[in-house]
C-alpha cells in the first residue's frame, strides 16, 4: 500500500514537472485553433541607433540628449533604439551605419572636410536625415549660419526653408502645434525638403538642452519659459522627429487623415 | 470618211506670231505691188514669175516656222454612251423574297433575270445609236466586253460597293481615249453602298450630280429577310484588370420575331459568358456584357449570335476586337509591427511610384507603451482597423506585404485563413522577418502556413550576426535575383552585409506549390523563397535588413539603381505577373488592321537587370489565333516567321507587308537560349485583328437601299425602278442636246516643214527671186 501511494505521489509530481516545464507561448492547437491572441515577446530586438556626428569642435554641447531620447522611445513607442546611441565622424564607413544622424553644436560649425561632407551629401542622397541641433537655443545665429553653408555645399541649390505647420512632422506621433526645446525662441523649425522628404532638419530651440540629464539623472537645463510642460512638449517632438524618421509621411495618408479629421483630432 | 488637215505643230506667242504673219504678209503684198507696177525692160511674165517666187518662199517659210504637217484621218459617226453599273459587292448575293412564305431569291439572280428579260430593250439602244459600256462596281469598277457582258456576269462577293467612286472613275475617263461623250447611266444594286447616307448632304448625290447626266436605278432587293447581324460593337481599347468592363453588341433582326438563340462572348477563342437571346418584334436589340478581366495582357474578344436556321447570312454574326487589359494602380497593403529603418525604406520606395495606391498601417505603440502614457496627450494614433482590413477588404488589394509584423498581438490571428485564402484566389503576399512574425511564430494558422513556402508556424528567433547570402542556382535565373548575378555581383563582396536572419526552414509542402529558393544564408537556410500555391504569388524574406542594399558607403549602382530598388522592383513585378518584369516585349503598331495593309512587329529585349540588351537572338511568327501551340503536335500553320537580333537599343522590327486575309493572328517572338543561358523560357505574344474595310454585310435589309437609289434617281433626273417588277426601259433618260459624235478611227501625219522639200522650195523660191531680180537688173 505505501508502495502504491509513493508510486501514486512520484506519478503525480511528474505530471507537475511535466506541465510546469511547458513552454510558456501556447502551440497551436492546444489553446484554441491558432493559439488565439496571445501576446508574444520577441526573444532579440531589432533596434535603431541614433546616432550623433563628432567633429573637431563643440560637437557634444548636450552630453547624454540622444541616450535620454532613445529611453523616451522605448516608453513611448515601439520603436527599440540602442541604450547608448553611437558616435560617429563624417570619414567614418559607420556613418551609413543608420540612415539617421544627430549633429549637436554651439556658435558655429566648423568647416569638416571635403571627405566628410562628401560623404554627408552622398548620405543625404542615399535616403539619409540629419538633424541638426543649435545648442544656442536662438541666441546666436553663427551655429545656423554655418549649417546653411554646410548644406549649401553638400546639397547644391537646396534652401533651408520654413517647415510649414501642417507638415506630417507636427503629427508623426504626437500632434504638436510648436517645436519647443530648452527654449521657445522660435515657433518654427528650418528644414530641406527634396524628392517629397525632409533630407535636414535644422531646430534652434536648443532640444538637446531639454532631453539631456545629468549623471545624477536630474535634467541638466532648465526650460523656459514653461518648465516642465515645455519639456515634455520637447520630448513629445524628439519623438515625433524620429518617428518621421522612419515612417516618413505615414501619417499623411489618406486613411489617417480622414481619421484623425472624422475624430476631430486634428486641426 | 477620209479627210485631211493641216496641222501646226508649233504656234509662236502672240508677238511672235503676229511678226511672223506680218512679215510674210508684207513681203507678200510688196511682191504684188511689184507686179502690177510695170517696169520698163521687164516683161510682165518675169513680174509674174518675181511675184510667184515670193509668195512660195513666203510660204516655205511660214511652213517651217510653224512646222506644218499634213493629218490625214478616217472618222466614223459615234454616238453617246450609256454606261451600265452593276453591284458585284457579296450583300449582292442576299436572298431575299418579296413576302413571307415565298422563296427568296438571291439579289445578283434577280439583277440576271432583269438582264436576260431586258434584251429587247438594250438592242433598241443600240439602235438610237446608243454605246453601252456595262461595268461591274465593288471597291472599284472593271468594264465587262463579250460574253460577260452579254451575260452580265457578277461574282457578288466584292468586300464593299463603292458606287462614288465608281461614278468617279466615269467622269474621269478620258475624252481623248473615247470621245462619245455620256449621256446617262443606270445602276442595278441594292443601294448597300460602302459610304454613310447623309440624306440630303450625301456626297454620293454629290458625286452624282457632279456628272451631270440622269442616272436611273434598279432595286435588287426584296422587302423581306431573314437574318440576325450584329451591327454595331460598343467596346473599349482598354480594361482594367479586376475591373468591370462592359461591351455591347448591337443586333438587328429580321423575319424572326420571337426566335431565339443566344450570344456568346468568347476571349481568345474561349467561351467567357454568354446571354439568351430573342429576337425582338422591333428589329433591333442590345446585348450586353460585363466582365472582369482576370489577368492583364491583350486579347481578341469576340461576340457572336449563334446562327438561327434560314438566315439569309451567318457572315454578319460575330465581330471580333481587341481589348487591351492593363493593371489599374496596384493596391498594396503594408502592415508593419515596428517602425524601423527597412519599413521606412519599403515605404519610400513604394511611395515613389504613382502606380501604387498604399496603404499603410504601422504599429506605433505597443499596450504597455500606452500604459505608461499621459492620457492626455494629444496622439495621431488611430485604431488598427483589423476587420476592415483584413475581412471587408482583403480582397480589394493587390498584394499584401506582413513586414515585421505580430499578427497575434494585433487580433489579426483570426484573419490569417483568411489571407491564406486570398493567397489561393489569386493574390499576392509578402512576409518580411525580424524581430516579430516570422521570429515570435505569430503566422500559426494552417490556412496560411500552407500557401507559404517556408515553415512560419515555429518561431524562429533572430540572429543579428552580419552574413553575405548567397546566390542559389535558380536566383541566377529568376527575375527577381538574376540581374545579382549578371552584375558580378553573385558573390556579394560588393554588397553590403545583413544583420538579421530569421532562421527558418523550407515547410514540407514547398515542393507542391512551385516554390523556389532564391537567396540562402550561408549556413545553408533559405533567405528569399518565393512560391505559387494556386493563383497567387508568395515571397518570404527571412531577414529585416534589405535596406542596407540601398544605403551603403560604396554602394555599387547596378545600370543606375540601388541594389535594393532592382530586389524590390523585381520582386514587386514578378508578384504582380507585371508584364514589365518580362524581359522580352512584343507590340504591333496597331491592334486591328485593313485588308492588306502592312503590320509591324516590334520586340525589345532587357538584360535582368532590365537595360536594354543588344544581339539578342529573336525567333518570332505569325499564326492564326487559336492554333495549336508549338509541341503540341497539332497542325501549325505559319504565315510568317524569322529571326532577328536586337539592336544596339534591343530593339528589332518586321514590317509584313499584306497577304494575310480577314481574321484574328497571334504574332509570337521567343528568345533563342544561348549556349551560356539557361532556357529560361521568354516568350512574347500580342494577338492582332485584319478586318475588311468596310461593313458590307453589316445591314443587309433592302429597305435603306431602296430609299438610297430612289434618291439618286430623283436627284439626277433618272428613273427608279425595281427589279423583280419593271424592266429596262428601252428610251432610258438621256442628257438633252446630244447627238451623235465623231470619233477618228485612224489618222497618219506627214510633216511638211521638215522634209528637204520644204528647205528646197525655200532656197529655189529666195534664191530664184534674187538671182532673176539680179538677171532682169531689179535691185
Amino acid at each position: 500500500m505505501t508502495s502504491t501511494r509513493r508510486r501514486l505521489l512520484a506519478g503525480a509530481a511528474g505530471l507537475c514537472a511535466a506541465a510546469a516545464l511547458r513552454p510558456a507561448r501556447a502551440q497551436p492547437g492546444l489553446f484554441g485553433p491558432f493559439g488565439d491572441d496571445e501576446f508574444r515577446e520577441p526573444t532579440a530586438v531589432l533596434t535603431v541607433d541614433l546616432p550623433q556626428l563628432q567633429y573637431a569642435g563643440k560637437w557634444n554641447p548636450r552630453p547624454g540628449a540622444m541616450r535620454e531620447l532613445a529611453v523616451e522611445l522605448r516608453l513611448r513607442t515601439r520603436l527599440e533604439p540602442v541604450r547608448e546611441p553611437s558616435v560617429v565622424t563624417g570619414e567614418s564607413p559607420a556613418l551609413f551605419g543608420t540612415p539617421f544622424l544627430y549633429v549637436a553644436g554651439e556658435g558655429g560649425l566648423p568647416p569638416l572636410g571635403a571627405k566628410a561632407e562628401a560623404a554627408l551629401g552622398r548620405f543625404l542622397d542615399l535616403g539619409g536625415m540629419i538633424v541638426f541641433d543649435a545648442a544656442d537655443g536662438g541666441a546666436d545665429l553663427g551655429f545656423e549660419r554655418d549649417v546653411a553653408a554646410l548644406l549649401g555645399r553638400i546639397l547644391p541649390g537646396a534652401a533651408l526653408t520654413r517647415v510649414a505647420a501642417d507638415h506630417v512632422l507636427y503629427r508623426s506621433f504626437y500632434l504638436v502645434e510648436t517645436p519647443f526645446g530648452r527654449t521657445a525662441a522660435h515657433d518654427h523649425v528650418l528644414g530641406v525638403q527634396e524628392e517629397g522628404r525632409l533630407k535636414a532638419l535644422l531646430v534652434r530651440n536648443d532640444l538637446g538642452g531639454a532631453l539631456a540629464r545629468d549623471e545624477g539623472g536630474l535634467f541638466t537645463h532648465p526650460c523656459t519659459p514653461g518648465g516642465a510642460t515645455q519639456r515634455e512638449w520637447a520630448f513629445r517632438f524628439a519623438v515625433n522627429i524620429l518617428l518621421y524618421a522612419t515612417c516618413t509621411d505615414y501619417k499623411a495618408d489618406r486613411a489617417h487623415v480622414e481619421t484623425l479629421l472624422r475624430h476631430r483630432r486634428w486641426r | 470618211m477620209e479627210r485631211w488637215r493641216l496641222i501646226a505643230g508649233h504656234v509662236p506667242g502672240p508677238v511672235g506670231l503676229v511678226l511672223v504673219l506680218a512679215a510674210a504678209a508684207l513681203a507678200i503684198a510688196e511682191a504684188a505691188r511689184a507686179y502690177r507696177r510695170p517696169v520698163p525692160g521687164v516683161s510682165r511674165a518675169t513680174r509674174a514669175g518675181l511675184f510667184a517666187l515670193r509668195c512660195v518662199g513666203a510660204l516655205a517659210l511660214l511652213a517651217v516656222a510653224f512646222e506644218l504637217s499634213l493629218a490625214f484621218e478616217t472618222t466614223s459617226k459615234a454616238g453617246p454612251r450609256l454606261v451600265v453599273l452593276a453591284d458585284d459587292s457579296a450583300s449582292m448575293a442576299i436572298a431575299d423574297a418579296a413576302a413571307p412564305g415565298q422563296k427568296a431569291i438571291p439579289r445578283v439572280d434577280r439583277i440576271r433575270a432583269l438582264w436576260r428579260r431586258s434584251e429587247g430593250a438594250r438592242a433598241a439602244w443600240r439602235e438610237q445609236g446608243l454605246a453601252v459600256q456595262v461595268r461591274r462596281f465593288g471597291e472599284r469598277s472593271e468594264a465587262l466586253s463579250g460574253p460577260a457582258e452579254d451575260a452580265l456576269s457578277l461574282d457578288a462577293r466584292a468586300g464593299a460597293s463603292d458606287l462614288q467612286r465608281a461614278l468617279a472613275e466615269l467622269a474621269a475617263d478620258d475624252p481623248s481615249a473615247d470621245p462619245r461623250p455620256l449621256a446617262g447611266v443606270i445602276v442595278l444594286s441594292d443601294g448597300l453602298f460602302d459610304r454613310t447616307d447623309r440624306g440630303a448632304s450625301d456626297p454620293l448625290l454629290v458625286a452624282a450630280r457632279d456628272l451631270g447626266v440622269p442616272i436611273t436605278t434598279v432595286a435588287a432587293g426584296a422587302p423581306h429577310l431573314v437574318d440576325l447581324a450584329l451591327t454595331d460593337l460598343r467596346a473599349g481599347e482598354f480594361a482594367f484588370v479586376e475591373n468591370v468592363a462592359e461591351f455591347a453588341a448591337d443586333i438587328e433582326a429580321h423575319g424572326l420575331p420571337g426566335a431565339r438563340t443566344e450570344v456568346v462572348l468568347r476571349r481568345d477563342g474561349q467561351v467567357v459568358a454568354t446571354e439568351p437571346f430573342t429576337a425582338p418584334v422591333s428589329g433591333h436589340a442590345t446585348v450586353r456584357f460585363e466582365v472582369a478581366p482576370d489577368r492583364i495582357g491583350q486579347f481578341v474578344y469576340e461576340i457572336e449570335v449563334r446562327p438561327v436556321d434560314g438566315e439569309a447570312t451567318t457572315a454578319n454574326n460575330r465581330r471580333a476586337f481587341v481589348v487591351k487589359v492593363l493593371r489599374d494602380k496596384v493596391r498594396a497593403l503594408h502592415v508593419a509591427g515596428r517602425p524601423d529603418w527597412d519599413v521606412r525604406a519599403l515605404r519610400t520606395l513604394l511611395g515613389r511610384d504613382p502606380n501604387v495606391e498604399l496603404l499603410s498601417y504601422y504599429i506605433l505603440r505597443g499596450a504597455d507603451d500606452a500604459d505608461r502614457e499621459d492620457p492626455s496627450a494629444p496622439l495621431s494614433l488611430i485604431a488598427f482597423p483589423t476587420d476592415e482590413l483584413f475581412k471587408e477588404q482583403l480582397g480589394s488589394f493587390d498584394l499584401v506585404i506582413l513586414h515585421n509584423f505580430d499578427a497575434l498581438n494585433h487580433q489579426v490571428g483570426r484573419y490569417l485563413a483568411d489571407i491564406g485564402q486570398y493567397v489561393q484566389d489569386g493574390g499576392a503576399l509578402v512576409v518580411i522577418g525580424g524581430d516579430m512574425g516570422l521570429a515570435t511564430g505569430d503566422y500559426p494558422a494552417p490556412p496560411l502556413a500552407a500557401v507559404v513556402p517556408v515553415d512560419i508556424r515555429a518561431p524562429t528567433g533572430l540572429e543579428t550576426d552580419p552574413f553575405r547570402p548567397a546566390l542559389t542556382d535558380a536566383g541566377r535565373r529568376h527575375p527577381i535575383t538574376a540581374w545579382i548575378d549578371s552584375s558580378g555581383l553573385s558573390d556579394w563582396s560588393a554588397l553590403p552585409q545583413l544583420d538579421s536572419y530569421n532562421p527558418v526552414k523550407l515547410a514540407r509542402h514547398e515542393a507542391a506549390i512551385g516554390s523556389a529558393v532564391l537567396l540562402k544564408h550561408p549556413k545553408g537556410g533559405p533567405l528569399l523563397a518565393i512560391a505559387e500555391p494556386g493563383r497567387g504569388r508568395v515571397l518570404v524574406l527571412a531577414t529585416g535588413a534589405t535596406w542596407r542594399l540601398g544605403f551603403s558607403a560604396d554602394l555599387p549602382i547596378v545600370d543606375g539603381a540601388r541594389p535594393y530598388d532592382l530586389l524590390w522592383l523585381g520582386a514587386i513585378r514578378w508578384l504582380l505577373r507585371d508584364a514589365a518584369a518580362d524581359r522580352l516585349t512584343l507590340e504591333t503598331d496597331k491592334p486591328t488592321y485593313l485588308l492588306g495593309a502592312p503590320i509591324t512587329l516590334r520586340a525589345t529585349a532587357l538584360s535582368p537587370s532590365y537595360a536594354p540588351e543588344a544581339d539578342v537572338a529573336i525567333d518570332w511568327r505569325v499564326q492564326p489565333l487559336g492554333a495549336a501551340p508549338e509541341g503540341s503536335g497539332g497542325p501549325v500553320t505559319l504565315l510568317s516567321q524569322g529571326t532577328w537580333s536586337t539592336d544596339a537599343l534591343g530593339r528589332a522590327s518586321e514590317v509584313l507587308r499584306g497577304g494575310l486575309s480577314v481574321g484574328a493572328y497571334e504574332a509570337v517572338a521567343q528568345r533563342v537560349a544561348g549556349a551560356d543561358q539557361p532556357a529560361a523560357a521568354q516568350q512574347a505574344r500580342r494577338v492582332f485583328l485584319v478586318q475588311e474595310a468596310g461593313r458590307e454585310l453589316g445591314r443587309i435589309a433592302a429597305g435603306p437601299g431602296d430609299e438610297r437609289l430612289k434618291r439618286l434617281a430623283e436627284a439626277t433626273g433618272g428613273r427608279s425602278l425595281r427589279a423583280e417588277a419593271d424592266d429596262l426601259p428601252a428610251d432610258p433618260p438621256l442628257k438633252p442636246g446630244h447627238g451623235p459624235g465623231e470619233r477618228v478611227d485612224s489618222r497618219r501625219d506627214v510633216p511638211v516643214w521638215s522634209g528637204g522639200l520644204a528647205m528646197l522650195l525655200l532656197v529655189l523660191s529666195l534664191g530664184g527671186e534674187a538671182l532673176l531680180r539680179r538677171r532682169v537688173g531689179l535691185p
